[in-house]
């Protein structure tokens, strides 16, 4: 599991790439970490690359989800491909991220 | 409603008319009859009146010849006019008739008897002869118009009737003149006849009760009628006044006569008379009962319009019910075949060909836990009641074989429900099997079905009890056999539809020739149990040739397949890292079967969730625990166990989280299980030994 951050001056994007797993979550969640501090930007979530998601990886999406809507910054899930729409589909977190 | 009101109306207008008709019939009929009555009476009464005017001709006539035949003996007597008294008393003796015999003579004839003198013998009631000389002052017979009429005339002459006083007889007399040899009248003799006689003569045999004979004068007075007894004498006084033309035909109405006259003196009058009411009284009746039998005829003709009209109006409705009936069975039927799985896994095939109409034939299979559940069925009779009935036994066998993994305690339920208010006494032959796919062991119970074929290298009946059908008795117990199948063994279940299919000589196909078919299945270049349920159906339908499918064909086979049976484990100790070898683990234990994407990542899923669920929470927080994961799979499903030794958890139980709620407010916890159940297809739970062993099964074809 690897995460690539790239900066604009609109929007802070993350590269998931690989399976985020119970045993990645915790590492990806640091990772993640400076989304977190680019306070106002949005926030693009790319999972072009991203193979496998399990309830541990949705936790990190929505602690995620939680910090950027207190400061008014949006949450986009880019390219989720059909397994990972699955299970965004099934924990209902579909209604709450926004998916383009 | 307006067709059926025309239909009335119509019915009722042919009756109508019918009887119109008829009535026009009748009285055309009527007045026929009566005019040939009317002349068959005439020509009757004719026949009377001319005999009656013979018989009255020839008694007359006979008092005629007694006068002719007696006339010289009284000239001879004249000659003394003691000896006349013995020529008159001789007229009564010659002449039956005679009531009366006189001689006249001219005034003065004995000087010595004064001016009048007749002599008169007269027929006493004691029969004998009283003679005495009539004439005198108070009886001048010079100045009687008849004794006059004789000497003006000088033939013999009848006189009209007369009496002596109001009680006497009626009679009449025949007068003769008597000559002297210069053919002067000398004197005038006579002959009374009573004329009551004549009366009784002509009423002697009278066609109607009311009809009588009349004899009339030429000048219409009543000679001789009816007597008295029989017809009133003022209703025979009627007519006569009628003929007379002193009463108008309006005054004695419905009276008719015919008559007829004595061709020679006295020249009287025969009259026939009769009433015409009478006359027709019997053809008036017949016409009532016959009308009276029309009209009877005409009602039943009317009823039996209305009962056809009604027949074939229920016809109709009853031929509109049966094909509303056939397409409700139609609908029936096509229920019953919906309820029968449609989709088969290589190790199982059933068919069920119906007969004609809905049938009580059922077969049902399933898999849960690695199990297949699957029964076979035969409800006694055909038709809609059986159907239903399977229809129950159906549901019954799905929702109890869901719950309970005995196939005996499934046919104990299911009989205690199908026996309540089983009024119509139809009973179930029914099999209930439960096969371990991954061990081949088969549990069984089979209520009176018939047993099924076991195909190894050998051909046998699968040995099992034969206990009493379902919906028969409610406290029945259900003996539960087992036995382990080796791999590659097939199971044949049937309903009596094949082993009794009939050919056209009544033959049955029986289970030799099943054993046949299955003999030569064994060397079959196709194997699938769809061709063997195939060709046992082609064997069958060939046996039975034009003979009608008289009973539903239903056939399950079932094979153990082990050869996909693959099993593997992995012992995980409870560390979040040891999630990657789970990981692992699972995509080479789903590897060789190859797949989709989606379905493998969420069966791994599926099991990382539950894996870490016991790796975080099983055991107590630094304590060392293993998590054991067997992974099965029989090439339709996969199946994982998670045993642990941790808490008793049972995942199942737990409460599924909110998915609705939004970021903010939406639980962290929870989701894991929530995944798991909804990415397999069945889990189960059972704490054994001190250890939580969970299931969790998904079905791949």
């Amino acid at each position: 599991m690897t995460t690539t951050i790239q900066e604009t001056d609109e929007r802070i994007i993350a590269i998931l790439s690989g399976e985020l797993d119970t045993a990645a979550a915790a590492q990806t969640e640091k990772d993640l970490q400076p989304l977190l501090d680019s306070m106002g930007k949005e926030i693009v979530l790319d999972c072009k690359e991203l193979e496998y998601i399990s309830s541990s990886g949705l936790r990190v999406l929505l602690s995620i989800l939680k910090q950027a809507q207190s400061v008014g910054s949006r949450v986009v899930l880019k390219n989720v491909n059909d397994v990972i729409h699955d299970v965004l589909d099934i924990s209902g977190f579909i209604s709450i991220f926004d998916i383009e | 409603m307006v067709s059926l009101k025309n239909s009335w109306l119509y019915r009722v207008g042919l009756v109508v008319l019918a009887a119109v008709m008829v009535e026009i019939l009748s009285i055309v009929q009527y007045n026929r009859v009566r005019e040939a009555l009317l002349q068959e009476t005439e020509l009757r009464s004719r026949v009377v009146m001319n005999s009656m005017s013979e018989v009255i001709q020839h008694s007359l006539e006979r008092t005629e010849i007694t006068m002719r035949e007696n006339l010289w003996n009284v000239k001879r007597s004249m000659a003394h006019p003691d000896s006349v008294f013995s020529a008159v008393i001789r007229l009564i003796d010659d002449d039956p008739n005679a009531v009366g015999g006189c001689l006249a003579f001219k005034p003065n004839y004995y000087p010595s008897k004064g001016r009048l003198f007749e002599p008169y013998a007269s027929l006493q009631p004691d029969g004998s002869i009283r003679v005495e000389q009539i004439a005198g002052p108070g009886h001048d017979y010079t100045l009687n118009e008849e004794y006059i009429w004789v000497l003006e005339n000088r033939c013999t002459s009848w006189t009209d009737p007369y009496k002596y006083g109001p009680d006497s007889l009626a009679f009449t007399t025949y007068l003769s003149p008597i000559y002297d040899e210069k053919g002067e009248i000398e004197a005038v003799c006579g002959i009374d006849i009573d004329l009551s006689w004549l009366g009784d003569t002509l009423n002697v045999r009278q066609p109607y009760p009311s009809s009588f004979g009349l004899l009339l004068t030429q000048e219409g007075d009543l000679v001789a009628g009816p007597p008295e007894s029989r017809i009133p004498a003022s209703e025979v006084q009627k007519v006569v006044d009628l003929l007379k033309g002193v009463v108008s035909e309006s005054e004695a109405p419905g009276i008719s006569y015919t008559s007829t006259r004595l061709f020679k003196d006295p020249y009287w009058r025969i009259v026939e008379v009769y009433k015409t009411d009478e006359v027709f009284a019997r053809v008036r009746r017949q016409r009532h009962q016959q009308l009276l039998f029309i009209i009877l005829g005409l009602a039943i003709l009317a009823f039996m319009i209305n009962r056809y009209a009604r027949n074939e109006r229920n016809l109709r409705v009853a031929s509109e019910e049966k094909a509303r009936m056939g397409a409700e069975l139609e609908v029936a039927h096509r229920i019953q075949q919906q309820m029968l799985p449609k989709t088969f896994p290589p190790f199982v095939y059933g068919s069920l060909e119906p007969a004609l109409e809905v049938g009580g034939d059922l077969f049902d299979f399933y898999t849960r836990d690695g199990k297949l559940f699957f029964c076979i069925g035969d409800v006694s009779g055909k038709g809609v009641p059986s159907a239903m009935l399977m229809s129950v036994a159906h549901s019954l066998f799905r929702i109890l074989s869901h719950k309970i993994d005995s196939p005996s305690k499934v046919l104990e339920y299911m009989n205690k429900e199908l026996c309540r208010g089983n009024d119509s006494n139809m009973f179930i032959t029914f099999f209930v099997g439960c096969l371990d796919l991954y061990s081949g062991e088969l549990r069984f119970s089979n209520a009176g079905h018939d047993r099924p074929f076991v195909v190894t290298k050998d051909i046998n009946l699968l040995s099992c009890k034969s206990n009493l059908p379902l919906a028969v008795f409610p406290a029945t117990q259900y003996e539960e056999q087992s036995c382990t199948l080796e791999p590659g063994t097939l199971l044949l279940l049937y309903t009596d539809g094949l082993t009794e299919a009939k050919n056209m000589d009544r033959k049955a196909f029986g289970r030799p020739r099943i054993q046949e078919v299955l003999e030569q299945f064994r060397t079959n270049d196709d194997p699938s149990l769809y061709n063997l349920v195939s060709t046992l159906s082609e064997a069958a339908h060939a046996f039975a040739g034009a003979a009608p499918q008289s009973d539903d064909l239903t056939m399950l086979a079932l094979r153990f397949d082990a050869d996909h049976i693959r099993r593997d484990q992995i012992t995980l100790f409870n560390q979040e890292a040891e999630v990657a070898r789970l990981g692992t683990f699972i995509k080479d234990f789903l590897a060789p079967l190859e797949l989709d994407k989606k379905q493998a990542a969420g069966i791994r899923l599926a099991l990382e969730e539950a894996v870490v669920n016991v790796i975080k929470y099983a055991y107590p927080a630094g304590e060392q625990g293993e998590v054991l994961v067997n992974a099965d799979t029989n090439g339709q499903e996969v199946r994982f166990t998670i045993t642990d030794s941790g808490y008793p958890f049972d995942p199942t139980t737990v409460l599924e989280p909110d998915t609705t709620l939004d970021a903010q407010n939406r639980p962290i916890g929870g989701l894991g299980i929530l995944l798991s159940r909804r990415l397999m297809d069945s889990i189960s739970y059972s704490r054994k030994d001190a250890k939580n062993v969970l299931s969790l099964t998904k079905f791949i074809l």
